[in-house]
């Protein structure tokens, strides 16, 4: 049945209806923060504010939609959470003003409510990124209002809107790089999209299941060890607050939000601030936090308040990133996967672009179920396979055989050197698979390694006397010095190697070296090699004291 | 009479900017949520300190002005009878110019009948450097406005920037590079070579392993790109980089001899907080971007 009227009961069911769509797909609007930026979550917060909205109609006679849509915008004013979730409240609490006076709405009415939440949701952030629920819902209001004839009805209208709201999410990457470079939707707009489909579901008259209704979030690990004594604060504190203005503290309704929000904007960014009644309700991602506090109280005091480091929440999606396995939507053009042992020398290949990297090298080699196993979890169109050593080559090759759900390409590096020569080298934006395979195994060819270790016996080699418990350097070919002392091992073998004739020296670091050590190194070799650039990464890797990549 | 502006974010100083007749506006930066405002908070820029500052893990932010700081510096000039031309850094990298407009806006209602112009660089530090001074000259020649504003239609597009950092996280952080996730992770060794398109946004151009590759390409840009290079400034901006810049500039001189009008210049803080410590740009006229 076509519905010509809305009314405060069936706008209650439909915010019900759309909270009960979004907790049902909320995981997956979580997953699509699967970039580190530091506000994760989107579902999450998205839920609890329009749950908060939903949760204040319990009790409430909600027969008029005046009454009804206030309560709503009123609740999720209280229960905003994260940056998506504010504007979902302001959203709404533009529709709730379109609907003051009006016991029940037609279609015209509803359309223009829905513009009052265009306003005001833009009018709430002072620098509107478009390609967020920003544009998502603006476009879908645009586009509903612009197909509205005589004919209309509330139904044809979601029809249209939410049609649209998918349209214009799909186009989101367009608008927002961050976006296309992650390969993602924008995860605010997605949450709308949940609600506004569950709110359509009630008009065309699917029934709501109330099962599952708690609004706990999906458990955070948050692990305090990753803001260290030592770490440095980054990202700075993310930052909600709701301010109680006091009368006589300020003039309530002369108070110029506008020069309140400004104020945000000069001490932190990803600023929302807007004001209802004597309530304001403000999001800001800050270093300093009490100053924020401390000027608020200049006009008000507090109702509620929440600070979280967002070192904290940035580095919780880092260490998940692995995990998390990926949304079939998210499938990745091209993914990378690395084969290397020592706990610095995984993370350098992570920072380098990789996006799993698989223990192994030349005492434990991983098998072929190990790299299927990674390319199952890379999920990508293409995979790039860097094995890093020549005896893994071919079992990456019989892992590429065995699977035939991506393009696997193996790229022949036989050392470590080789593969950060390589990886640091890729470039996908050719988007032609022999091109980036010809450049990665060109890259991978300029390249020396050598490396430094302790003899295990006494014997001669390549003409040098190795003397058992010596530093040797050498090759995968040859050996080439012997000293009783380690960092002499690794200055004769840089004079053996030609190292100024490098552009740049990467000397990773062993489990055996020590800071002290690799700093008078570093100095030396500086020394030794002014047009060479010198860099040193701690790379934990067992038997090799020193690798010395040169390039 | 016509009033010049710049901004701090074209790495104009006091100096330059009382040399050439410009009116300078501070473009602010924070850390750790206390904000500068270059050249009103201090007079002199100490661009070793601050880099090096940033070298130990100092992540600054950057922000945009308000409506009401730019009435500050805009009604006195209107007030006296005087017209504006604003010659700033580029309208797409920023918010800062909404506010602006706001202000222009609300002056032009007091002030009906001043005029407002401004010419988008499309480019920051050296390249808007480059362009603020060429504006600068044609005003002291005594060129009109119309004659200037033609002299820009034509002529922004033509100077090109190129340029390098040192580490990837300032970029990142800032958001403000397209092209980048295409070709890299963090940067050991790896210098991601960009530059400024004509619509005034930063681009990823692609990437060259060391220093010395990365200066080679720097040269080879203008070398391939160059026109009519003796009748113009070339800039090389760096962030507390002397030593590449030395190299740079030989790596010019060979090439084109020392007839050359090289300048150097450090990367003002504001928009060397995107950049991060160790880059290195170079900013010349063109055949096109």
């Amino acid at each position: 049945m076509e519905t010509s009227t809305l009314n405060g009961a069936l706008f209650a069911d439909m915010i019900r209806g759309g909270a009960q769509k979004l907790n049902n797909n909320r995981t997956l609007v979580n997953d699509l923060n699967v970039f580190p930026v530091p506000d994760g979550d989107t579902g999450d917060n998205m839920y609890m504010t329009i749950d908060s909205g939903s949760a204040a109609l319990n009790g409430e006679k909600a027969d008029s939609l005046e009454h009804a849509s206030s309560c709503v915008a009123k609740g999720m004013l209280l229960g905003a959470r994260g940056n998506s979730g504010v504007i979902l409240s302001r959203i709404f609490a533009g529709i709730a003003r379109g609907f003051l006076g009006a016991h029940s709405a037609d279609v015209g009415l509803l359309a223009n409510a829905f513009s009052n939440g265009v306003e005001e949701a833009y009018s709430a952030v002072s620098q509107p990124v478009e390609g967020t629920i920003l544009t998502v819902y603006k476009e879908a209001v645009s586009f509903a209002n612009s197909k509205m004839n005589e004919s209309s009805t509330i139904d044809s209208y979601f029809t249209d809107f939410t049609a649209e709201l998918k349209r214009s999410l799909e186009r989101t990457p367009e608008k927002l790089a961050v976006l296309k470079d992650a390969g993602v939707v924008d995860s605010g707009g997605a949450g709308f999209v949940y609600i506004a489909e569950g709110m359509k579901d009630v008009l065309n008259g699917v029934r709501i299941s109330y099962d599952n209704r708690d609004a706990v979030p999906t458990a955070r690990r948050i692990d305090f060890s990753l803001f260290t004594e030592d770490s440095e604060l980054e990202y700075g504190y993310c930052t909600e607050f709701l301010l109680r203005l006091q009368n006589k503290k300020t003039d309530i309704s002369q108070f110029d939000t506008d020069a309140f929000r400004m104020y945000l904007e000069q001490h932190g960014n990803s600023v929302v601030a807007f004001k209802d009644g004597s309530i304001i309700k403000a999001h800001i991602h800050t270093q300093d936090p009490g100053k924020i506090l401390s000027y608020c109280r200049d006009f008000g005091e507090f109702l509620t308040v929440k600070i979280e480091n967002m070192a904290l929440q940035h580095n919780e999606i880092e260490a998940q990133k692995d995990y998390i396995p990926k949304v079939e939507k998210s499938r990745k053009k091209y993914g990378i996967v690395c084969v290397a042992a020592g706990s610095g020398i995984k993370s350098t290949f992570s920072s380098l672009g990789a996006d799993i990297v698989v223990d192994g090298g030349q005492s434990m080699n991983p098998s072929a179920e190990n790299l299927i196993e990674a390319f199952e979890r890379v999920n990508a169109e293409t995979i790039i396979v860097f094995p890093n050593n020549k005896n893994i080559i071919l079992t990456a090759k019989q892992a590429a055989e065995l699977y035939d759900k991506s393009d696997v390409i193996i790229i022949n590096t036989k050392t470590i050197g080789e593969g950060y020569a390589a990886l640091s080298m890729l470039d996908t934006s050719s988007d032609d698979n022999g091109i980036i395979e010809a450049e990665l195994n060109e890259a991978a060819q300029n390249v020396v390694t050598g490396m430094v270790s302790r003899a295990t016996r006494t014997t001669k080699k390549d003409g040098v006397d190795i003397v058992k418990d010596d530093y040797i350097g050498f090759t995968e070919d040859r050996v080439y010095t012997d000293s009783l002392c380690r960092k002499q091992a690794v200055t004769d073998l840089a004079k053996r190697l030609n190292a100024q004739n490098y552009d740049i020296m990467l000397l990773v670091c062993g489990t055996q070296t020590n800071e002290e050590e690799v700093n008078e190194l570093y100095k030396t070799l500086c020394d030794e090699y002014k047009k060479t650039e010198i860099i040193t990464i701690d790379g934990g890797q067992p038997v090799y004291d020193y690798i010395m990549i040169l390039e | 009479m016509l009033v010049l502006f710049t901004d701090t974010d074209t790495d104009f100083t006091p100096q330059t900017a009382h040399e050439y007749g410009y009116n300078l506006i501070s473009m602010p930066y924070s850390i750790d949520g206390k904000t500068v405002y270059p050249y009103v908070d201090f007079d002199f820029f100490d661009a070793h300190a601050f880099y090096d500052m940033l070298r130990s893990g100092v992540l600054p932010t950057t922000s945009a002005i308000s409506e009401e700081r730019y009435i500050e510096y805009f009604e006195p000039h209107f007030k006296n009878g005087n017209d504006i031309l604003y010659v700033h850094f580029s309208a797409a990298m920023t918010a800062t110019f909404d506010n602006m407009n706001k202000a222009i806006e609300k002056l032009r209602e007091k002030y009906p009948e001043r005029r407002f112009y401004h010419i988008d660089t499309k480019g920051i530090t050296i390249e808007s450097y480059n362009i603020v001074k060429e504006i600068g000259d044609l005003h002291k020649q005594g060129k009109t406005i119309e004659e200037i504003l033609a002299w820009a239609e034509k002529e922004v597009d033509r100077f090109a920037i190129y340029f390098f950092a040192d580490d990837l996280k300032f970029f990142k952080r800032s958001g403000r590079v397209s092209g980048l996730a295409a070709t890299m992770g963090t940067l050991i060794g790896v210098r991601p070579i960009i530059h400024m398109n004509s619509e005034g946004k930063m681009v990823s151009v692609g990437k060259e392993k060391g220093r010395q590759k990365a200066i080679n390409r720097l040269v080879a840009y203008v070398e391939e790109l160059g026109d009519d290079l003796y009748n113009h400034r070339v800039i090389v901006g760096h962030t507390d980089a002397p030593e590449i810049v030395e190299e740079v500039v030989n790596g010019l001189e060979e090439k084109f001899g020392k007839e050359l009008n090289i300048e150097i210049v450090n990367v003002n803080p504001t928009a060397g907080s995107h950049c991060g410590p160790s880059g290195v740009g170079v900013c010349f006229h063109a055949k096109h971007r």
